[in-house]
Protein backbone atom coordinates (compact mmCIF):
# COMPACT_ATOMS: atom_id res chain seq x y z
CA UNK A 1 0.00 0.00 0.00
CA UNK A 2 2.96 2.48 0.41
CA UNK A 3 1.68 3.21 3.99
CA UNK A 4 4.13 2.87 6.67
CA UNK A 5 3.81 2.73 10.44
CA UNK A 6 6.94 4.31 12.16
CA UNK A 7 7.11 2.53 15.93
CA UNK A 8 9.41 5.31 17.59
CA UNK A 9 6.52 7.76 16.53
CA UNK A 10 3.68 5.38 17.97
CA UNK A 11 5.67 4.62 20.93
CA UNK A 12 5.61 8.61 21.74
CA UNK A 13 2.73 9.65 20.52
CA UNK A 14 0.66 6.46 21.16
CA UNK A 15 -1.10 4.07 18.78
CA UNK A 16 -3.56 6.13 15.55
CA UNK A 17 -0.70 7.84 13.96
CA UNK A 18 0.55 6.09 10.13
CA UNK A 19 2.82 8.21 8.44
CA UNK A 20 3.88 8.45 4.69
CA UNK A 21 4.87 10.54 1.80
CA UNK A 22 2.15 12.22 0.02
CA UNK A 23 3.49 10.64 -3.18
CA UNK A 24 2.69 7.32 -1.86
CA UNK A 25 -0.41 7.68 -0.55
CA UNK A 26 -1.01 9.45 -3.68
CA UNK A 27 0.12 7.06 -5.70
CA UNK A 28 -1.77 4.04 -3.15
CA UNK A 29 -4.99 5.95 -3.97
CA UNK A 30 -4.74 6.11 -7.73
CA UNK A 31 -3.90 2.00 -7.74
CA UNK A 32 -6.76 1.39 -5.57
CA UNK A 33 -9.09 3.14 -8.59
CA UNK A 34 -8.45 2.52 -11.94
CA UNK A 35 -11.34 3.11 -13.40
CA UNK A 36 -10.92 2.22 -17.12
CA UNK A 37 -12.80 3.05 -20.62
CA UNK A 38 -13.58 0.36 -22.64
CA UNK A 39 -12.40 0.51 -25.95
CA UNK A 40 -13.63 -2.96 -27.15
CA UNK A 41 -12.76 -3.23 -30.71
CA UNK A 42 -12.76 -7.09 -31.72
CA UNK A 43 -12.22 -10.72 -29.97
CA UNK A 44 -10.21 -9.28 -27.19
CA UNK A 45 -13.05 -7.28 -25.51
CA UNK A 46 -14.75 -10.13 -25.23
CA UNK A 47 -11.70 -11.25 -22.79
CA UNK A 48 -12.05 -8.00 -21.37
CA UNK A 49 -15.47 -8.22 -20.30
CA UNK A 50 -14.55 -11.88 -18.96
CA UNK A 51 -11.85 -10.21 -16.31
CA UNK A 52 -14.85 -7.86 -15.62
CA UNK A 53 -17.18 -10.20 -15.23
CA UNK A 54 -18.14 -12.75 -12.26
CA UNK A 55 -15.61 -14.96 -12.25
CA UNK A 56 -12.19 -12.41 -12.42
CA UNK A 57 -14.05 -9.70 -11.08
CA UNK A 58 -11.77 -7.13 -11.49
CA UNK A 59 -13.78 -4.50 -9.14
CA UNK A 60 -11.34 -6.49 -6.57
CA UNK A 61 -8.50 -4.06 -7.48
CA UNK A 62 -11.32 -0.96 -7.84
CA UNK A 63 -11.39 -1.26 -11.66
CA UNK A 64 -14.65 -0.64 -12.79
CA UNK A 65 -14.99 0.04 -16.21
CA UNK A 66 -16.78 3.60 -17.65
CA UNK A 67 -19.10 4.18 -20.64
CA UNK A 68 -17.66 7.58 -20.53
CA UNK A 69 -13.83 9.20 -20.89
CA UNK A 70 -14.47 11.88 -18.80
CA UNK A 71 -14.47 9.49 -15.51
CA UNK A 72 -11.84 7.38 -16.56
CA UNK A 73 -8.05 6.93 -15.34
CA UNK A 74 -7.26 3.86 -18.20
CA UNK A 75 -8.02 3.17 -21.32
CA UNK A 76 -7.66 -0.57 -22.45
CA UNK A 77 -7.10 -0.68 -26.35
CA UNK A 78 -8.78 -4.00 -26.88
CA UNK A 79 -8.60 -5.34 -30.59
CA UNK A 80 -7.78 -4.29 -33.87
CA UNK A 81 -7.77 -0.63 -34.47
CA UNK A 82 -8.20 0.48 -38.48
CA UNK A 83 -7.60 3.35 -39.77
CA UNK A 84 -10.55 4.75 -39.79
CA UNK A 85 -11.30 4.38 -36.11
CA UNK A 86 -7.77 5.59 -35.17
CA UNK A 87 -9.02 9.79 -35.06
CA UNK A 88 -11.99 8.48 -32.50
CA UNK A 89 -9.44 6.71 -30.59
CA UNK A 90 -7.35 9.92 -30.11
CA UNK A 91 -10.21 11.68 -29.63
CA UNK A 92 -11.31 9.32 -26.36
CA UNK A 93 -8.03 9.00 -25.49
CA UNK A 94 -7.62 13.35 -25.73
CA UNK A 95 -11.05 13.52 -23.63
CA UNK A 96 -9.61 11.60 -20.61
CA UNK A 97 -8.41 13.41 -17.64
CA UNK A 98 -5.02 13.74 -16.65
CA UNK A 99 -3.49 11.44 -14.65
CA UNK A 100 -4.18 9.07 -18.10
CA UNK A 101 -2.72 5.28 -18.58
CA UNK A 102 -3.21 3.19 -21.65
CA UNK A 103 -3.00 -0.47 -21.73
CA UNK A 104 -2.60 -1.91 -24.79
CA UNK A 105 -4.10 -5.77 -25.11
CA UNK A 106 -3.84 -8.38 -27.70
CA UNK A 107 -1.68 -8.51 -30.73
CA UNK A 108 -3.11 -6.22 -33.13
CA UNK A 109 -3.41 -3.22 -30.82
CA UNK A 110 0.39 -3.94 -29.81
CA UNK A 111 1.79 -3.83 -33.36
CA UNK A 112 -0.80 -4.72 -35.81
CA UNK A 113 -0.79 -8.78 -35.11
CA UNK A 114 -2.22 -10.56 -37.86
CA UNK A 115 -3.18 -7.55 -40.09
CA UNK A 116 0.16 -6.24 -39.62
CA UNK A 117 0.61 -5.65 -43.55
CA UNK A 118 -2.75 -4.71 -44.41
CA UNK A 119 -3.62 -1.71 -46.15
CA UNK A 120 -6.14 -0.85 -43.42
CA UNK A 121 -5.05 -1.44 -39.53
CA UNK A 122 -2.92 0.73 -37.37
CA UNK A 123 0.04 -1.29 -37.23
CA UNK A 124 0.06 -0.74 -32.92
CA UNK A 125 -1.84 1.36 -31.23
CA UNK A 126 1.01 3.28 -30.15
CA UNK A 127 1.29 5.14 -33.35
CA UNK A 128 -1.85 6.74 -32.20
CA UNK A 129 -1.41 7.17 -28.16
CA UNK A 130 1.14 6.63 -25.94
CA UNK A 131 1.01 3.51 -24.32
CA UNK A 132 2.27 2.01 -21.05
CA UNK A 133 1.57 -1.49 -20.60
CA UNK A 134 1.36 -3.81 -23.73
CA UNK A 135 -0.42 -7.32 -22.79
CA UNK A 136 0.96 -9.74 -24.96
CA UNK A 137 -1.55 -12.70 -26.97
CA UNK A 138 -4.49 -13.51 -29.29
CA UNK A 139 -6.29 -12.93 -27.61
CA UNK A 140 -4.97 -12.48 -23.83
CA UNK A 141 -6.54 -14.72 -22.04
CA UNK A 142 -8.40 -12.54 -18.83
CA UNK A 143 -5.85 -13.36 -16.89
CA UNK A 144 -3.56 -11.98 -18.61
CA UNK A 145 -5.24 -8.74 -18.76
CA UNK A 146 -5.10 -8.68 -15.15
CA UNK A 147 -1.65 -9.27 -14.66
CA UNK A 148 -0.85 -6.34 -16.80
CA UNK A 149 -3.44 -4.48 -14.76
CA UNK A 150 -1.16 -5.39 -11.88
CA UNK A 151 2.04 -4.45 -13.71
CA UNK A 152 0.13 -0.87 -14.23
CA UNK A 153 -0.79 -0.45 -10.58
CA UNK A 154 3.10 -1.44 -10.06
CA UNK A 155 3.72 0.94 -12.54
CA UNK A 156 2.05 3.76 -11.03
CA UNK A 157 3.53 3.06 -7.78
CA UNK A 158 6.88 4.28 -8.56
CA UNK A 159 5.69 7.55 -10.09
CA UNK A 160 6.48 10.53 -8.27
CA UNK A 161 4.13 13.17 -8.97
CA UNK A 162 4.95 15.59 -6.25
CA UNK A 163 8.11 15.72 -6.87
CA UNK A 164 7.45 16.29 -10.86
CA UNK A 165 5.21 19.20 -9.82
CA UNK B 1 -40.33 -31.43 -55.14
CA UNK B 2 -36.75 -32.79 -56.23
CA UNK B 3 -33.71 -30.65 -57.76
CA UNK B 4 -33.92 -32.11 -60.57
CA UNK B 5 -37.40 -30.88 -61.71
CA UNK B 6 -36.42 -27.54 -60.65
CA UNK B 7 -33.70 -27.16 -62.85
CA UNK B 8 -36.14 -27.94 -65.71
CA UNK B 9 -38.67 -25.42 -64.91
CA UNK B 10 -35.84 -22.85 -64.73
CA UNK B 11 -34.41 -24.34 -67.92
CA UNK B 12 -37.87 -23.95 -69.31
CA UNK B 13 -38.24 -20.68 -68.26
CA UNK B 14 -34.84 -19.22 -69.39
CA UNK B 15 -34.81 -20.89 -73.32
CA UNK B 16 -36.04 -18.47 -74.72
CA UNK B 17 -32.78 -16.62 -74.18
CA UNK B 18 -30.71 -19.62 -74.93
CA UNK B 19 -29.23 -19.49 -71.52
CA UNK B 20 -28.27 -23.16 -69.88
CA UNK B 21 -28.67 -24.40 -66.51
CA UNK B 22 -25.68 -26.26 -65.23
CA UNK B 23 -25.24 -27.93 -61.81
CA UNK B 24 -22.56 -26.95 -59.39
CA UNK B 25 -22.45 -28.68 -55.91
CA UNK B 26 -25.94 -29.71 -56.52
CA UNK B 27 -27.03 -26.25 -57.16
CA UNK B 28 -28.06 -24.69 -60.19
CA UNK B 29 -25.96 -22.39 -61.82
CA UNK B 30 -26.99 -19.65 -64.66
CA UNK B 31 -24.68 -17.42 -66.89
CA UNK B 32 -26.25 -14.06 -67.92
CA UNK B 33 -25.43 -11.06 -70.08
CA UNK B 34 -25.30 -7.97 -68.29
CA UNK B 35 -28.28 -6.50 -70.74
CA UNK B 36 -30.70 -9.21 -69.97
CA UNK B 37 -29.81 -9.50 -65.88
CA UNK B 38 -33.10 -6.91 -65.13
CA UNK B 39 -35.18 -9.35 -67.02
CA UNK B 40 -33.57 -12.12 -66.04
CA UNK B 41 -34.30 -11.80 -62.10
CA UNK B 42 -37.32 -10.15 -62.92
CA UNK B 43 -38.46 -13.71 -64.53
CA UNK B 44 -36.60 -16.00 -61.58
CA UNK B 45 -38.40 -13.80 -58.92
CA UNK B 46 -41.89 -13.47 -59.99
CA UNK B 47 -42.40 -16.70 -61.82
CA UNK B 48 -40.14 -18.72 -59.98
CA UNK B 49 -40.54 -17.83 -56.53
CA UNK B 50 -36.41 -16.95 -55.78
CA UNK B 51 -37.85 -14.57 -52.93
CA UNK B 52 -34.29 -13.84 -51.59
CA UNK B 53 -31.00 -12.59 -52.46
CA UNK B 54 -28.48 -14.18 -50.72
CA UNK B 55 -25.21 -12.60 -51.13
CA UNK B 56 -23.44 -10.52 -54.29
CA UNK B 57 -19.61 -11.58 -55.05
CA UNK B 58 -17.90 -10.01 -56.95
CA UNK B 59 -14.75 -11.40 -58.61
CA UNK B 60 -11.35 -10.40 -59.89
CA UNK B 61 -10.18 -12.55 -63.25
CA UNK B 62 -6.79 -10.18 -63.53
CA UNK B 63 -4.16 -13.17 -62.10
CA UNK B 64 -6.74 -16.32 -63.18
CA UNK B 65 -4.88 -19.18 -63.41
CA UNK B 66 -1.66 -17.45 -63.63
CA UNK B 67 0.11 -18.41 -59.88
CA UNK B 68 2.16 -21.25 -60.00
CA UNK B 69 0.82 -22.92 -57.60
CA UNK B 70 2.91 -26.07 -58.50
CA UNK B 71 4.84 -27.27 -54.87
CA UNK B 72 6.23 -30.83 -55.53
CA UNK B 73 10.17 -30.10 -54.98
CA UNK B 74 9.17 -27.67 -52.57
CA UNK B 75 10.40 -30.14 -49.63
CA UNK B 76 13.82 -30.19 -50.81
CA UNK B 77 14.19 -26.73 -51.05
CA UNK B 78 12.91 -26.36 -47.05
CA UNK B 79 11.25 -23.23 -45.81
CA UNK B 80 13.45 -20.31 -47.98
CA UNK B 81 11.17 -21.32 -50.55
CA UNK B 82 8.57 -18.63 -51.64
CA UNK B 83 6.44 -18.19 -54.49
CA UNK B 84 8.15 -15.12 -56.56
CA UNK B 85 5.70 -12.06 -56.19
CA UNK B 86 3.33 -12.20 -59.58
CA UNK B 87 4.18 -9.14 -61.51
CA UNK B 88 0.64 -7.47 -61.86
CA UNK B 89 0.22 -6.33 -65.51
CA UNK B 90 -0.16 -2.37 -66.24
CA UNK B 91 -4.44 -1.42 -66.06
CA UNK B 92 -6.19 -2.03 -69.44
CA UNK B 93 -8.10 0.96 -70.33
CA UNK B 94 -10.74 -1.37 -71.12
CA UNK B 95 -12.01 -4.65 -68.62
CA UNK B 96 -12.18 -7.33 -70.87
CA UNK B 97 -13.16 -11.08 -68.80
CA UNK B 98 -11.94 -8.92 -65.97
CA UNK B 99 -14.78 -8.88 -63.51
CA UNK B 100 -17.94 -11.22 -62.83
CA UNK B 101 -20.82 -10.49 -60.14
CA UNK B 102 -22.24 -13.93 -58.91
CA UNK B 103 -26.14 -13.35 -57.50
CA UNK B 104 -26.65 -16.17 -54.69
CA UNK B 105 -30.75 -16.77 -54.87
CA UNK B 106 -32.63 -18.29 -52.57
CA UNK B 107 -36.28 -19.79 -53.21
CA UNK B 108 -37.61 -20.66 -49.58
CA UNK B 109 -41.22 -22.22 -50.99
CA UNK B 110 -39.45 -24.26 -53.60
CA UNK B 111 -36.24 -25.14 -51.01
CA UNK B 112 -34.17 -24.21 -54.23
CA UNK B 113 -31.05 -22.13 -54.27
CA UNK B 114 -29.92 -20.47 -57.86
CA UNK B 115 -26.59 -19.02 -58.88
CA UNK B 116 -26.49 -16.10 -61.43
CA UNK B 117 -22.88 -15.19 -63.21
CA UNK B 118 -22.49 -11.96 -64.81
CA UNK B 119 -19.75 -10.04 -66.35
CA UNK B 120 -19.30 -6.52 -66.28
CA UNK B 121 -18.99 -4.31 -69.19
CA UNK B 122 -15.52 -4.29 -70.42
CA UNK B 123 -15.72 0.06 -69.96
CA UNK B 124 -14.16 1.76 -67.47
CA UNK B 125 -15.52 1.97 -64.37
CA UNK B 126 -16.83 -1.54 -65.06
CA UNK B 127 -20.60 -2.02 -64.48
CA UNK B 128 -23.63 -4.15 -64.01
CA UNK B 129 -27.31 -2.81 -63.52
CA UNK B 130 -28.55 -2.58 -60.17
CA UNK B 131 -30.91 -4.89 -58.87
CA UNK B 132 -32.07 -3.19 -55.74
CA UNK B 133 -35.68 -2.38 -57.21
CA UNK B 134 -36.59 -6.43 -57.80
CA UNK B 135 -34.30 -7.23 -54.13
CA UNK B 136 -33.85 -4.35 -51.49
CA UNK B 137 -31.09 -6.58 -50.02
CA UNK B 138 -29.11 -5.89 -52.99
CA UNK B 139 -28.67 -2.40 -51.39
CA UNK B 140 -25.77 -2.90 -49.14
CA UNK B 141 -24.04 -6.06 -51.42
CA UNK B 142 -23.61 -3.76 -54.17
CA UNK B 143 -21.85 -0.98 -51.93
CA UNK B 144 -19.85 -3.32 -50.49
CA UNK B 145 -18.97 -4.67 -54.13
CA UNK B 146 -18.48 -1.11 -55.32
CA UNK B 147 -16.23 -0.21 -52.37
CA UNK B 148 -13.33 -3.42 -52.57
CA UNK B 149 -14.01 -4.19 -56.25
CA UNK B 150 -14.82 -0.34 -58.46
CA UNK B 151 -18.25 -2.31 -60.40
CA UNK B 152 -20.34 -0.01 -60.56
CA UNK B 153 -23.93 -0.65 -60.39
CA UNK B 154 -26.29 1.80 -62.56
CA UNK B 155 -29.51 2.75 -60.63
CA UNK B 156 -28.60 2.23 -57.61
CA UNK B 157 -29.90 4.54 -55.48
CA UNK B 158 -27.18 5.69 -53.23
CA UNK B 159 -23.49 4.06 -54.22
CA UNK B 160 -21.52 5.06 -51.48
CA UNK B 161 -18.09 3.19 -49.64
CA UNK B 162 -19.72 1.34 -46.73
CA UNK B 163 -16.16 -0.25 -45.53
CA UNK B 164 -13.33 1.56 -46.00
CA UNK B 165 -11.71 4.90 -44.57
CA UNK B 166 -13.36 7.91 -45.35
CA UNK B 167 -11.66 9.34 -48.44
CA UNK B 168 -9.84 5.95 -49.38
CA UNK B 169 -8.46 5.98 -52.60
CA UNK B 170 -8.67 3.23 -54.61
CA UNK B 171 -10.97 -0.65 -54.34
CA UNK B 172 -8.40 -2.90 -51.96
CA UNK B 173 -9.52 -6.05 -53.54
CA UNK B 174 -8.67 -5.85 -57.04
CA UNK B 175 -5.57 -7.69 -57.96
CA UNK B 176 -3.69 -4.69 -58.75
CA UNK B 177 -4.25 -3.29 -55.74
CA UNK B 178 -1.35 -3.46 -52.85
CA UNK B 179 -1.71 -5.73 -50.01
CA UNK B 180 0.20 -2.99 -47.64
CA UNK B 181 -1.95 -0.08 -49.30
CA UNK B 182 -0.57 3.36 -49.56
CA UNK B 183 -1.18 5.18 -46.76
CA UNK B 184 -1.06 4.87 -43.56
CA UNK B 185 -2.11 6.78 -40.22
CA UNK B 186 -0.01 8.29 -37.54
CA UNK B 187 -0.59 10.80 -34.65
CA UNK B 188 1.34 14.24 -35.56
CA UNK B 189 2.44 15.51 -32.23
CA UNK B 190 3.23 19.15 -33.63
CA UNK B 191 -0.10 19.21 -35.41
CA UNK B 192 -2.23 17.73 -32.60
CA UNK B 193 -4.07 15.01 -35.02
CA UNK B 194 -4.11 12.16 -36.71
CA UNK B 195 -2.45 12.69 -40.21
CA UNK B 196 -2.19 10.38 -43.21
CA UNK B 197 1.73 9.48 -44.30
CA UNK B 198 2.70 7.26 -47.46
CA UNK B 199 3.17 3.32 -45.87
CA UNK B 200 6.16 2.72 -44.52
CA UNK B 201 6.35 -1.14 -44.64
CA UNK B 202 7.51 -3.13 -48.18
CA UNK B 203 5.37 -5.51 -49.62
CA UNK B 204 5.75 -9.26 -49.37
CA UNK B 205 4.86 -12.89 -51.25
CA UNK B 206 1.27 -13.65 -49.79
CA UNK B 207 1.55 -17.13 -50.48
CA UNK B 208 2.39 -20.10 -47.70
CA UNK B 209 6.23 -20.56 -47.72
CA UNK B 210 6.13 -24.32 -47.98
CA UNK B 211 3.15 -26.70 -48.86
CA UNK B 212 4.15 -30.67 -48.60
CA UNK B 213 3.38 -33.73 -50.51
CA UNK B 214 1.12 -36.46 -48.66
CA UNK B 215 3.58 -38.77 -47.98
CA UNK B 216 6.22 -36.58 -46.27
Amino acid sequence: MGLETDNDLIDQQGPGFIITSVDKLVNWARTGSMWPVTFGLACCAVEMMHAGASRYDTDRFGVFFRPSPRQSDVMIVAGTLVNKMAPALRKVYDQMAEPKWVISMGSCANGGGYYHHSYSVVRGCDQIIPVDIYVPGCPPTSEALINGIIELQEKIKKEESIANG
Amino acid sequence: MDRQSDTKAIEELLQQYDIEVSINQSNAEIKVSHERLIEVSTLLKNNLSFEILMDVIAVDYLTYGDVDWKTNNATSTGYSRAVKPTIIPDIDETFKDRFAVFYQLLSVSNNQRLTMKVFTTESNPPSVPSLVDIWSSADWFEREAFDLMGIHFDGHPDLRRILTDYGFIGHPFRKDFPTNGNLEVVYDEEKEEVVYQPVSISTRPGVPRVIRDRND
